[in-house]
């Protein structure tokens, strides 16, 4: 066998499995490709002197009835029908602040509303909630007779404190950092090597933040429990 | 909203889908300093980028040159003239 011949049958192997590999996320593949593209339907709005109505109200009636079986099926994650929800919540938000009210936006907001209804009804028809029930307990809010807390911690103070800390742990990060997911690479890094306790909760705060402006965290949040579980180790082991 | 990593991503498992592997390849690099630790996408990067590199050797090995493409534009003070 000639060194080319070598080469094009590892050539057939290696496309191979990125065939299968990819096949493999076929269904998911999907689904990220139908929330990108209302994800740009939704940015085209918001860019000046491209808000269509006419066309605007044809492509998302056109993406509503390609994706009408995501509602009735299983298809789609608790966090893809979150990202749905805020994208279109967006395209409400962008519609009402254009002021116009027209029947294509009406047709557009009906649409959108229908569909929002739908999607929270959604997941309790097809998904029965099998979550833990959680009890939160705590003293009453006032000092017992020596004007002592009952709990005998100054929960408030103790929490002003550990704020100062991150804030300060934040600000030694964040020089000559350009992106916050470095300074939380960072922070992850210091929970896990350093077993800093303050530097755990200010990566769980910026990870929550991440969150909130729809970044896709998952990753962070393994290293996050990962980093908790030395923590936890660390401190039984002492 | 998805962020410009996220749709990078996307972007190159639908190029895989297309063996549209250069490009492909683009878009990992696009989403790597998001997904630089996880591990599928690494995988998915790293064999992609070997691809190319076996299709570069093939590509020499037979004398071809797929990497150049020569494109010439003939234009002169705005207006498209006559190729000669």
């Amino acid at each position: 066998m000639s060194r080319t011949d070598t080469l094009k049958s590892l050539e057939v192997v290696i496309e191979s499995f990125l065939e299968r590999a990819v096949s493999l996320k076929s269904g998911r593949l999907d689904v990220l490709d139908g929330i990108n593209r209302l994800d740009d339907i939704a940015r085209s709005t918001g860019e000046p002197g491209t808000f269509q109505q006419v066309e605007l109200s044809d492509q998302i009636g056109e993406w509503f009835a390609q994706h009408r079986q995501w509602i009735d099926d299983s298809t789609l994650r608790a966090s893809d029908l979150n990202r749905i929800g805020q994208i279109l919540g967006g395209i409400t938000k962008e519609i009402d602040s254009s002021g116009q009210f027209t029947p294509a936006t009406e047709k557009i907001r009906a649409e959108i509303e229908r569909w929002q209804s739908r999607m929270t009804a959604a997941p309790s028809q097809s998904r029965p909630t099998t979550g833990r029930k959680i009890v939160l307990r705590k003293g009453p809010e006032s000092l017992d007779e020596a004007g002592v807390h009952p709990s005998n911690q100054d929960s408030i103070g103790l929490y002003a404190e550990s704020l100062k800390t991150m804030a300060g742990l934040f600000e030694d990060l964040s020089r000559d950092r350009l992106h916050l997911m470095s300074i939380l690479d960072d922070s992850l890094k210091t929970a896990s090597l350093k077993k800093s306790r303050e530097a755990l909760l200010l990566s769980a705060s910026i990870i929550y933040y991440l969150k909130q402006n729809g970044y896709m965290i998952e990753p962070f949040v393994k290293r996050l429990k990962e980093a908790e579980r030395l923590q936890k180790r660390s401190r039984a082991g002492a | 909203m998805l962020n410009p990593a996220e749709k990078a991503y996307l972007q190159a498992l639908q190029a895989l889908r297309e063996k549209q592997y250069g490009q492909a390849a683009g878009y990992f690099d696009r989403a790597a300093e998001f997904f630089g630790n996880n591990r599928e996408f690494s995988l998915l990067r790293e064999t992609t980028n070997l691809l190319l590199e076996v299709k570069k050797a093939i590509a020499a090995a037979e004398g071809r040159n797929d990497d150049v493409l020569i494109a010439e534009e003939i234009i002169s003070y705005g207006k498209e003239t006559k190729l000669s």
